[in-house]
């Protein structure tokens, strides 16, 4: 590797640091700054950018086919687990017999919590 | 003339040049001498859990208690089910037929990381033995089933958390497989030989390793979730804490379910070299083959509700699960219908090999389309958790798997040897096994299909017929067995010499330069610009001169 | 990558065509893609393993949706904010590590390797702090306010939320301790003349696995510090 590859690359890398710290004081004020009542979302929308940069760039991922095509299919699984299994929970129908609940299972004074 | 890779001093050493024949075995990192040591440990213990099975048959063989009480019964049969799956039918083809033949198959030296094979057979010899440790230490084995489900799991006091310890460590172990077979497949496939000039058998160990891959980690740490639970009570899994016992049957069929597709791949893959090399005749629909091994291994990754229909799951996601069920019977059916396009026209050798493939078609479709009924959540209702599973299971997994693994035993023996076996006795063999197979479990398609609930130890007496003639088709099978494998382990050292391709076969691992093969396989890398299975006339088309390893045809 | 560039005693074997080309043969030995490909395989387990314990955080998220807000609002940002800087520059020392040891700098890159251990410990340090206050606080796995069904019992979701930050924490906080001796076995292969920037598969692989350790922590520190932030206490 020649010099100026080297000096590229190393100036890269802090561009790159530059964006994920940013991105980090981001994830750190939002829930005190904007959009208070999305943080789930924002935060792991922001979640999903920096491991964008960091896969592609500190990773070296950018430019890989194969081993690109094979985090792909692993992402798509994770996703499509999370899909169905989300699915599912959500459209649970025997919510109102079901024993997961706490009303059911007095756990102390605390049972206040319960949604619906 | 080179020597035979079983030969002392024959092998490189993970650590050092040892002189004792023993720690030259121990040490070895030659591919094909881990996939023999695989073959002798996990045939010990399909032999043991075998034993284990026809206790449960002895007892169940007239209602009420015969020779096990209710609780050991329960341990029986998790003893028998962590056995087979775990310890045997998941490293089965892979850990055996996919060390010993896929590199000779692809023309390379090894796997891409041997001293990691080495690593992984002692990871797994070390899982099988914390797996054997909980038979006598505490409260004794686990009587879950080999499933774990919870909560009952998290409540009972025998030795769960061994066990599942255990299946984490071999889930290790199977995850280094296949990392070490996917690198292998990519990174050293000889010269010209693109992906679809492999052999089928590689494109089933290639499936496999995306399974073994990407879907054990998922049932690795619900085990280690499980531990965690039953240590430190935090709710996980546990509905009375406000857990979801259907999230542990989520994550545990999520692997649980491609598993299956993980242990019948590589099986298919055998049962595609065996028919184009008993048939004489190039495999029709060579592609069709290789890319539905890789649609089912996708598909399988997508069908693990079709478990949960009687679990409480919400009705979409029933619905969605069955509908894409139904999907894996697709490339499957292309697969049987390639194999029996091959053989129509073709001259058909009935040797054994040929023999065992040709049963697994009857026994594999049987277990097959019943597993189509019991997609449908309907029937499934009905039939869920009764002998009509259980014997689905056994006729896709025994009838299909562990026949087929016999089977390729049986081809490429004279290749891991340099001997043959005796085909009279060895054919004779295959009869008893057949027979007894399904004298063995079609009654019990009958009985789960009229109320027998599976792993019962006691049953009401109008179910005593079927437990009977199953009870006899178990004495006619495990003869069968016993007569198979003194049939082949006679013939290591008696049976009659032979030379490197018995079969006049075509794939690779038949063109080495002597049988057994040298320690670093082809005298030279040959470069490959053929299919794998070109017949003319009956007659195999590339030839090759075995010290240059050049086409001379 | 080439194999004359470590030229240590194997020599790639020639395969001949029928035409008399010439190919060169790919071995098991010196295959730098080969190893690249494995560890990048090895990681794609790691991710399947973190996806199924996201997918189960998610779901009982889903189930107990207010005890998690409540339970995560506890959480100092602070010292979980420090922690993800750190980590963050951590990961950049290991990458300008392995930069230095590609440019033939092995010198560099071992003060880039020692940097990036340090930051390591310092990192477990605050997570220690962590643990030790939340211990003296009571919440900790197996102390009485994470049992269902005493006095002294949190709410169900919030024994599962905090159930589930000590084991996703610690299976982190293992990997990091992993990575260090990674890191120490490293340095001692580099001393050892074994690792050069001619042969570097070893810390390349090294330098990745630091970044996917970094990348879950990308995700865990959200999920756990960030969801419950604003509400309150």
């Amino acid at each position: 590797m020649d010099i100026n590859t080297y000096k590229a690359q190393k100036s890269g890398y802090y561009k790159i640091l530059g964006g994920l710290l940013l991105l980090t004081a981001v994830t750190l004020i939002q829930p005190y700054m904007f959009l208070e009542n999305a943080t789930f979302g924002i935060q792991l929308m922001i979640g999903a950018v920096k491991a964008w940069l960091i896969v592609m760039y500190y990773m070296h991922l950018k430019g890989e086919t194969l081993i690109g095509w094979t985090v792909g299919f692993a992402l798509a699984l994770v996703i499509f687990f999370f899909a169905v299994v989300m699915t599912d929970v959500h459209h649970f129908q025997f919510k109102d017999i079901s024993y997961i609940s706490e009303q059911h299972v007095s756990a102390g004074e605390h049972t206040q919590h319960h949604e619906e | 003339m080179s020597k035979s890779y079983l030969e002392a001093g024959e092998t490189h050493c993970a650590i050092g040049h040892p002189k004792s024949v023993f720690w030259q075995w121990m040490l070895t990192i030659d591919h094909k001498r881990i996939g023999l040591m695989y073959a002798a440990v996990i045939f010990t213990f399909f032999f043991v859990a075998v034993f284990v099975a026809l206790t449960m048959r002895i007892e169940l063989f007239a209602p009420g208690a015969q020779i096990l009480d209710g609780d050991t019964f329960n341990q029986a049969f998790t003893l028998h089910g962590v056995i087979m799956i775990f310890l045997f039918i998941i490293p089965g083809v892979p850990a055996v037929f996919g060390n010993i033949v896929m590199p000779l198959m692809i023309g390379a030296k090894d796997v891409s990381f041997p001293r990691l094979n080495w690593f992984t057979f002692w990871l797994y010899i070390f899982g099988a033995l914390i797996a054997l440790s909980s038979l006598w230490t505490g409260e004794g084995f686990a009587d879950t089933g080999w499933t774990f489900y919870a909560p009952y799991s998290l409540n009972t006091n025998t030795n769960v958390i061994t066990t599942l310890v255990a299946a984490f460590v071999l889930g290790m172990a199977s995850i280094l497989t296949g990392l070490n077979f996917l690198v292998t497949i990519h990174r050293l496939r000889a010269p010209g030989m693109d992906f679809f000039k492999m052999p089928l058998f590689v494109w089933g160990i290639y499936a496999t390793a995306w399974i073994q891959l990407l879907a054990t980690p998922v049932v690795g740490i619900t085990l280690v979730l499980a531990i965690l639970e039953k240590v430190f009570g935090i709710g996980i899994f546990d509905p009375s804490k406000g857990g979801d016992p259907v999230l542990f049957e989520h994550l545990f069929w999520i692997y649980s379910h491609p598993a299956v597709y993980l242990m019948i791949l590589p099986a298919f893959g055998i049962m595609s070299e065996i028919i184009p090399t008993f048939s004489r005749r190039e495999v029709f629909g060579y592609r069709t083959i290789a890319l539905s091994s890789a649609s089912i291994a996708g598909i399988g990754y997508l069908v693990w509700g079709h478990h949960l229909f009687t679990s409480g799951m919400s009705d979409l996601a029933k619905t969605i699960f069955s509908f894409l069920t139904f999907f894996v019977a697709i490339p499957t059916g292309i697969k049987f219908y390639d194999w029996v396009a091959t053989m129509y026209k073709g001259q058909i050798h009935m040797t054994t090999p040929m023999l065992w493939a040709l049963g697994t078609m009857v026994t594999f479709v049987i277990g097959g389309l019943t597993g189509v009924t019991i997609a449908m959540i309907g029937a499934d209702i009905h039939l869920q958790d009764t002998y009509y599973t259980v014997a689905h299971f056994h006729y896709a997994m025994l009838g299909g798997v562990v026949f087929l693994l016999f089977a390729g035993l049986h081809y490429w023996f004279p290749l891991m040897f340099g001997r043959m076996y005796n085909e009279k006795h060895a054919k004779r063999a295959f009869w008893f096994n057949f027979i007894g197979f399904n004298m063995l479990w079609f009654p019990m398609f009958i009985a789960g299909y009229l109320g027998m609930p599976r792993r019962y130890f006691d049953y009401l007496p109008e179910f005593q017929i079927y437990h009977q003639i199953s009870f006899f088709g178990a004495l006619v099978f495990i003869t069968g067995l016993i007569y198979m494998f003194t049939v082949l382990i006679s013939a290591i050292k008696k049976g009659e010499k032979v030379g490197p391709n018995h079969w006049n076969a075509t794939t690779l691992e038949w063109h080495l330069p002597s049988a057994p093969p040298p320690l670093e396989n082809h005298s030279k890398v040959p470069y490959v610009d053929f299919r794998p299975y070109e017949y003319h006339h009956g007659d195999p088309v590339v030839k090759f001169n075995y010290e240059t390893m050049q086409r001379i045809d | 990558m080439s194999h004359e560039e470590h030229g240590h005693e194997y020599v790639p074997e020639i395969a001949t065509a029928r035409d008399g080309k010439q190919y060169e043969v790919q071995g098991w030995q010196g295959d730098f893609y080969g190893g690249k490909l494995g560890f990048w395989l090895f990681m794609l387990t790691e991710v399947m393993m973190f996806g199924a314990m996201f997918l189960t955080l998610t779901y009982y998220f889903s189930l107990h949706h207010d005890d998690f807000i409540e339970a995560s609002s506890e959480f100092s940002v602070l010292l979980g904010g420090t922690n993800t800087v750190v980590l963050l520059i951590s990961a950049l020392t290991m990458g300008l590590g392995l930069l230095k040891m590609r440019a033939g700098d092995v010198k560099g890159a071992k003060l880039m390797i020692y940097a990036t251990m340090i930051l390591a410990l310092v990192f477990l340090a605050i997570k220690g702090v962590e643990w030790t206050e939340d211990y003296h606080d009571g919440v900790f796995l197996g102390l009485p306010a994470l049992q269902a069904g005493n006095p002294d019992s949190r709410p169900l979701g919030e024994i599962l939320f905090f159930g589930m930050y000590f084991t996703m924490t610690g299976l982190h906080g293992f990997h990091i301790i992993l990575g260090i001796g990674l890191m120490l076995w490293l340095l001692k292969r580099i001393n050892a003349g074994k690792v050069t920037p001619e042969h570097h598969i070893l810390h390349f692989n090294i330098a990745l696995y630091w970044d996917l350790v970094h990348l879950i922590w990308v995700f865990v520190f959200p999920y756990f510090y960030m969801i419950g932030a604003g509400h309150g206490h």
